[in-house]
C-alpha cells in the first residue's frame, strides 16, 4: 500500500522526518515548554510567589540596572578575547595531533583533554591557590624578576578578568580539540597526499584543506562557545564570586543571584534570561548565515 | 520502515529498563528507594495517621559534618526511649537548602521538603516572609522558647509566632595565637576590652615584629564589617526594614576602621574560604574574629604545635562611638519543621526531648563536638565550665555564653544578602581607589534600593 | 630544517601538555597530603593517602554515589547518542529548507540559562508524578541541540555515493544508518560519547532538585558536601575530586584510539 502511494523521494523525505521526531519531541517538551513558561514569567513582577502581571516593566527595569549592564560588558569581554584564542589554539593542536608520523599522540591528546574532566571544585581551588597572594605564580614571577612585588591577581578588577579567561582557555581548549580531531578523521588522507605532491607546505595545507573541510565543525564549536561564554556561570561563581566589585560577574551569575540568593524575583530573572537568549540567537544566526553553506 | 524504527527505539528503551532493574536488584541504584520515599510521603498524607509505620521516620536536612553529628547525637538520645523512630539525617549544603526550598515553594510541591531542616539565621526572616507556607507554626507546640537566648529566637519569629528552634551560638569571639603575641611582647589581656584604635596600634607593632597580619577575611565578603556594625548597635536598616546607608555615620566610621586595617596590612584579604582556613591552619596569621563556630575551624589544623597556643577574648569596639561594645553576632542557624512534616507531633516531641529539653544533650555535643548551643539551661552545667586545653586551658565555652547577653540589638530585615553584596562592592571600590567613601556608600544604597524595588 | 620543525612541534606539545596536566598532578599530590599541607600549596606526594581514604569512606557513601553516577550517566549517554545521532543524520542526509529551519529553531533551546527554566521544568515533572525517578533525571538532557548539530555537521563529510550504492544494494534507510553510518562515524561517536558522558557525570543542579532522596546522591553532590563547611579537610576533598574525575578521564583514554581510524579505512574495511 505504502509503496504504491509514495515515490522513492517522498518516502525518503518521510523517513528523514521520522528520524528527527524523537529528538524534536523531546526538545519541544523539555526545553521549549519551560522556555515559554519562563517567557510568561518575564512579564510578571513580584517577590517569591506573590506575582502580578507587569507587562514590559521587567524589561524596562533592565535598562536602568547598572549591575546587569556591567555583567553584559563582562560577558562580552570574555567572549571577544577567549573564544577566538581558544578555538584557534584547539584547531592548531588538533591538526598537529592528527599527523601520521607523530609519536605519543595518545599521550598528548589525553593530557590536553584532561583539564575538562577535572571537577569544577578542584579546578577552582587549584587556580585560586596558584594565583593567590602567596601563590606559586607570584613566587615564580618574583624570582624571574618579572614583577617587583606580589600581585593580588583575583583581587584586582583587571587581573581577575584575565585569570577567568586563562582558566576558561585552560579548561575548554582540549574539549574543542576533540571535535576537531573527530572531524579531521572524516577527511580523506588522499587530499593531504595530493597537496604534498603538489609541493604545498604545512601552513598552506592547513589553510587550504584543513580549515575549509572542518568548516562545519568550526561553525558548531563557534556557536557552542558563544553560547557557553554568554551563559558563563561556573567560573564567575567559583573563581571570583563575581568580584571584586562585580568586575567579573556574568549575566547568568546575576540571574542566579536574583532568583535564589536575593529576595527572589523570578520574573525579573526570566526577563534577564531572555536578554541572553536574544544575544545568543542573533550571534548564532549570523554565524549560521555566514558559515553554514553546503 | 516506521515499524523498524519503533522496534529499535523499543529495544533501546527495554535495554535501559533492564539495566535499571538489574541495578535495583543489586540495591545499588537510587531509583527504588527514591520512589519509596515519594510514595511514603503520599501515603502518610492520605492516611493522616501518626501511628503508621511511615510516620516514625523523620527526615532531616542540614549541612556540615559538625551539624550532622549534633543531630545524630540528638537522634541517639531520642531513640533510647523511642527505639522504633528513625531520624534520617541527610547532608545538604546551606545554599542548596535555600535553592530547594524556593524551588519547591514556587512549584507548590511542598511535599518534597524534608520533615526538619536547618536554616541560616541571616536568611530565616526572608524565607519566613516570602514563603510562609513552608514553615510549621511552633507557637503552641509546647516548646519553651523562653529557654533560648532572646536574640536568637527573634530570628525565626513573624507576627508574634514562632517558626524555629534556635541552634548554634552566633556570638562573636576574637581568637589570637598567644605565642605570636608573646613574640611581640603582648598577652591576651592586652587584646581584651580594647578599641579598634588600640588594636591597630598593637597590630602594627605585632606586624613589625612577627611579619604577620593580625586578621584575615574573605575579600568581597564584608562579614567583619557587619560584625563591627552590630557591635556598636549600628543598623543599616531602619525600623521598617528599609536600607539606610547614606548619612549613616556609624557605617562610615566602621568602614574607615575596616579600610585602615587593610591599608596597614593588618587585615590580609583572602580570595576565598580555602585561603581563609589556610591562613589560620598554617599559622600565617595572628588571629581571627568570627562567630564562635570558628573554633572548629581553628582546631582542624594538622599542625600539632598550635594546640594550647590559642586564646579567646572579645572583639575590639568601635572607639568612642556612642553605644559601642566589644560584642557582636555572626552566622548561626536555626531548625525549622516543614509544614508538610509527615508527623508534626513526633517532630515536636523529638525537639522537646532533645534540642529544647535536654541539658545532657547539649553537654554531649559541647564536649564531643565543640558545638555551642543557645539553650540557656545548659549554660549552668559543668561541661560549660570545663577547661579547653586547645585554648590555653581556659573555660572558653562559659566565656562565650557570657558574651552572648551583651550583644546589641539592631534592626535586621529580609534584605541582608542584598546589603552584604552591595557593601562588599563598596569596600572593593574604595580600597582600589575607584570611588571615594561617600560615593561608594551612595552607590551601595542605590544598588540595594534598585535590587529590592519593584 | 625538517628536524628542527619536528623538534618545535614536540616542544610545543610537551609544554601545552604539561600546563594541562599540572593542576591534575596537583590534585593527585593533594590527595596524598593532609589538609594543612594542601592549603600551604605542597606539591610533592605525601604519606596521607590512606588516612584520607579512610576518612572519606567513613564520612561519605562513595560506593553508592559512584554507582549512581555511573548508572545514570551511562544510560543517559547511550540514549542521548542514539536519539541525537539519528536526528543529526536525518537533518543532513535528507536535508531540505524545512529541516534546516527546524534545526535553527532547535538550536534556540540551549540559549536560555537553566536558572530560568528550572522551576517550570520541575513543575512539569511533578505534574507527571515523576519526581525522584531515573526518568526525571535523564529525560531533560537526552536530546540536546548541541549533539544533534554535532552529528549533522559530521554527516556532511559522509560521502553520498556510499548511500546511493547501499540503496542500490537494497538496504533500507534505517539499515544504512545502523550498518554503514554508525560504524563509519566511529570517531564522531567517540567524541560525542566522551562529552555527553562528561556532561551527564558533572550535572549538579537538576539531579539535586529532582532526586529528593539521599539514596540518589551522585559524585558531584558528594564532592560538594566535602567542599563545604566550617573546617574543610582539603586532603579528603581532593581525593574525592580525584575519584570524581577518573571515569571521564579513563573513558577518554579508552576512546581516543578511535580518533585514529579515519573514514576511509572504515569504509574499505
Amino acid at each position: 500500500m505504502m509503496k504504491s502511494k509514495f515515490t522513492g523521494v517522498q518516502r525518503r523525505n518521510l523517513t528523514g522526518w521520522l528520524f528527527l521526531l524523537p529528538a524534536t519531541i523531546l526538545i519541544f517538551a523539555m526545553s521549549f515548554y519551560p522556555m515559554v513558561q519562563a517567557l510568561l514569567l518575564s512579564f510578571q513582577t513580584g517577590v517569591g510567589n506573590n506575582l502580578q502581571w507587569g507587562g514590559l516593566s521587567n524589561y524596562k527595569r533592565l535598562l536602568e540596572d547598572t549591575v546587569f549592564t556591567t555583567s553584559i560588558k563582562n560577558n562580552f569581554f570574555y567572549l571577544i578575547i577567549q573564544v577566538p584564542v581558544m578555538l584557534v589554539l584547539a584547531l592548531i593542536l588538533a591538526s598537529l595531533l592528527n599527523k601520521k608520523d607523530l609519536k605519543c599522540k595518545g599521550l598528548f591528546r589525553t593530557a590536553i583533554f584532561l583539564p575538562c574532566c577535572t571537577a569544577l571544585v578542584s579546578y577552582s581551588i587549584i587556580f585560586k591557590t596558584l594565583f593567590s597572594y602567596d601563590g606559586y605564580v607570584n613566587t615564580v614571577l618574583l624570582n624571574l624578576g618579572l614583577i617587583d612585588s606580589r600581585i593580588n591577581w583575583l583581587g584586582q578588577t583587571g587581573t581577575a578578568k584575565i585569570i577567568i579567561i586563562i582558566a576558561l582557555i585552560w579548561r575548554w581548549t582540549g574539549y574543542n580539540m576533540v571535535f576537531y580531531l573527530a572531524g579531521l578523521q572524516n577527511i580523506d588522507d588522499s587530499l593531504y597526499e595530493a597537496a604534498r605532491i603538489d609541493g604545498a607546505g604545512p601552513i598552506k595545507t592547513f589553510f587550504s584543506i584543513t580549515v575549509p573541510l572542518l568548516r562545519p565543525t568550526i561553525l558548531l564549536t563557534t556557536i557552542m562557545s558563544i553560547n557557553g561564554t554568554l551563559q558563563l556561570f561556573d567560573e564567575s561563581v567559583n573563581l571570583t564570586n563575581g568580584g571584586p566589585a562585580n568586575s567579573t560577574l556574568t549575566m547568568s551569575h546575576y540571574i542566579f543571584k536574583t532568583s535564589f540568593e536575593y529576595n527572589s524575583q523570578f520574573g525579573y530573572a526570566a526577563a534577564m534570561s531572555y536578554v541572553i537568549f536574544i544575544l545568543v540567537a542573533i550571534l548564532s544566526f549570523i554565524q549560521m548565515k555566514v558559515g553554514d553553506k553546503r | 520502515m516506521k515499524k523498524k524504527l519503533i522496534s529499535v527505539l523499543l529495544a533501546a528503551a527495554m535495554a535501559v529498563s533492564v539495566t535499571a532493574c538489574g541495578g535495583d536488584a543489586n540495591g545499588t541504584t537510587a531509583t527504588e528507594p527514591a520512589g519509596e520515599t515519594a510514595g511514603s510521603t503520599e501515603s502518610a498524607d492520605a492516611a493522616g495517621d501518626a501511628g503508621s509505620a511511615d510516620g516514625q521516620t523523620l527526615t532531616v536536612w542540614c549541612w556540615d559534618a559538625f551539624n550532622m553529628d549534633a543531630m545524630k547525637e540528638a537522634a541517639r538520645i531520642y531513640q533510647q526511649d523511642h527505639p522504633d523512630v528513625t531520624i534520617d539525617v541527610q547532608e545538604t549544603l546551606s545554599a542548596d537548602i535555600q535553592t530547594l526550598v524556593q524551588t519547591y515553594a514556587m512549584s507548590g510541591e511542598l511535599d518534597a521538603l524534608p520533615d526538619i531542616f536547618l536554616m541560616d539565621d541571616q536568611v530565616f526572616a526572608k524565607y519566613l516572609q516570602n514563603y510562609p507556607e513552608v514553615f510549621a507554626d511552633l507557637t503552641d507546640s509546647g516548646i519553651n522558647f523562653g529557654d533560648f537566648a532572646p536574640s536568637k529566637v527573634a530570628n525565626s519569629v513573624a507576627d508574634g509566632k514562632n517558626y524555629g528552634i534556635p541552634y548554634d551560638s552566633n556570638t562573636v569571639i576574637a581568637c589570637y595565637r598567644t605565642d605570636y603575641l608573646e613574640q611581640a611582647g603582648y598577652t591576651i589581656e592586652d587584646m581584651t576590652d580594647i578599641t579598634w584604635d588600640e588594636f591597630i596600634t598593637i597590630g602594627e607593632d605585632v606586624k613589625e615584629k612577627t611579619g604577620m597580619p593580625m586578621l584575615t577575611n574573605v575579600q568581597g565578603e564584608p562579614d567583619l564589617l557587619n560584625m563591627i556594625l552590630q557591635s556598636a548597635g549600628i543598623s543599616v536598616f531602619d525600623e521598617e526594614g528599609k536600607i539606610s546607608l547614606v548619612g549613616n555615620d556609624g557605617l562610615k566610621e566602621a568602614m574607615n576602621v575596616y579600610m585602615e586595617l587593610v591599608e596597614k596590612g593588618l587585615l590580609q584579604e583572602q580570595t576565598d574560604w580555602s585561603g581563609y582556613q589556610g591562613s589560620i591552619n598554617n599559622g600565617t596569621v595572628v588571629g581571627t574574629i568570627n562567630g564562635s563556630w570558628i573554633c572548629s575551624t581553628i582546631m582542624s589544623t594538622d599542625q600539632g604545635e598550635q594546640a594550647g597556643n590559642w586564646a579567646v577574648t572579645n572583639m575590639p569596639k568601635l572607639n568612642d562611638y556612642a553605644g559601642a561594645t566589644n560584642y557582636s553576632a555572626q552566622g548561626g542557624s536555626t531548625w525549622a519543621i516543614s509544614s508538610t512534616c509527615s508527623n508534626y507531633d513526633l517532630a515536636v516531641d523529638f525537639f522537646n526531648t532533645t534540642w529544647a529539653g535536654s541539658t545532657e544533650f547539649y553537654d554531649n555535643i559541647l564536649v564531643g563536638l565543640g558545638a555551642i548551643g543557645t539553650y540557656l539551661p545548659a549554660a549552668d552545667s559543668e561541661a560549660y565550665n570545663e577547661a579547653s586545653d586547645y585554648f590555653g586551658g581556659e573555660a572558653i565555652y562559659a566565656k562565650i555564653v557570657s558574651y552572648g547577653s551583651n550583644i546589641p540589638t539592631i534592626n535586621k530585615g529580609i534584605y541582608w544578602t542584598e546589603e552584604k553584596n552591595a557593601l562588599g562592592v563598596a569596600l572593593s571600590n574604595v580600597l582600589s581607589g575607584a570611588a571615594d567613601l561617600d560615593a561608594a556608600i551612595e552607590e551601595a544604597q542605590s544598588t540595594v534600593e534598585f535590587t529590592v524595588g519593584q | 630544517m625538517r628536524k628542527l620543525r619536528s623538534f618545535g612541534i614536540y616542544f610545543f606539545l610537551t609544554i601545552v601538555s604539561l600546563i594541562s596536566v599540572f593542576p591534575l598532578y596537583w590534585m593527585i599530590a593533594a590527595a596524598t597530603n593532609n589538609s594543612t599541607d594542601v592549603l600551604a600549596g605542597k606539591l610533592t606526594i605525601g604519606m596521607n593517602l590512606m588516612q584520607n581514604l579512610q576518612s572519606l569512606l567513613e564520612r561519605q557513601n562513595v560506593g553508592r554515589a559512584f554507582g549512581n553516577s555511573l548508572l545514570f550517566s551511562s544510560i543517559l549517554s547511550l540514549l542521548s547518542l542514539l536519539v541525537c545521532s539519528i536526528a543529526g543524520y536525518g537533518f543532513e542526509i535528507y536535508h531540505d529548507k524545512a529541516k534546516d529551519t527546524l534545526m535553527s529553531i532547535l538550536l534556540l533551546a540551549m540559549m536560555v540559562p537553566f536558572a530560568a527554566t528550572l522551576i517550570p521544568l520541575f513543575k512539569l515533572f511533578t505534574g507527571m508524578h515523576l519526581q525522584s525517578t531515573w526518568i526525571a533525571y535523564i529525560l531533560p538532557t537526552i536530546s540536546t541541540p548541541f549533539l544533534i548539530m554535532l552529528f549533522r555537521q559530521s554527516a556532511r563529510s559522509f560521502p553520498t555515493e556510499i548511500i546511493e550504492a547501499a540503496r542500490i544494494d537494497g538496504l533500507g534507510e534505517l539499515q544504512i544508518f545502523l550498518r554503514i553510518f554508525m560504524p563509519t562515524m566511529r570517531s564522531t561517536y567517540a567524541a560525542a560519547l566522551t562529552v555527553t558522558f562528561m556532561n551527564a557525570w558533572n550535572n549538579y543542579l537538576w539531579p539535586k532538585v529532582i532526586m529528593m532522596s539521599e539514596t540518589s546522591q551522585t559524585m558531584p553532590m558528594l564532592v560538594a558536601n566535602l567542599a563545604s563547611g566550617y573546617s574543610i579537610d582539603y586532603g579528603v576533598l581532593m581525593l574525592g575530586v580525584l575519584i570524581c574525575s577518573l571515569p571521564t578521564g579513563i573513558l577518554f583514554l579508552v576512546l581516543q584510539k578511535s580518533f585514529a581510524n579515519g573514514i576511509v579505512g572504515a569504509v574499505k574495511g
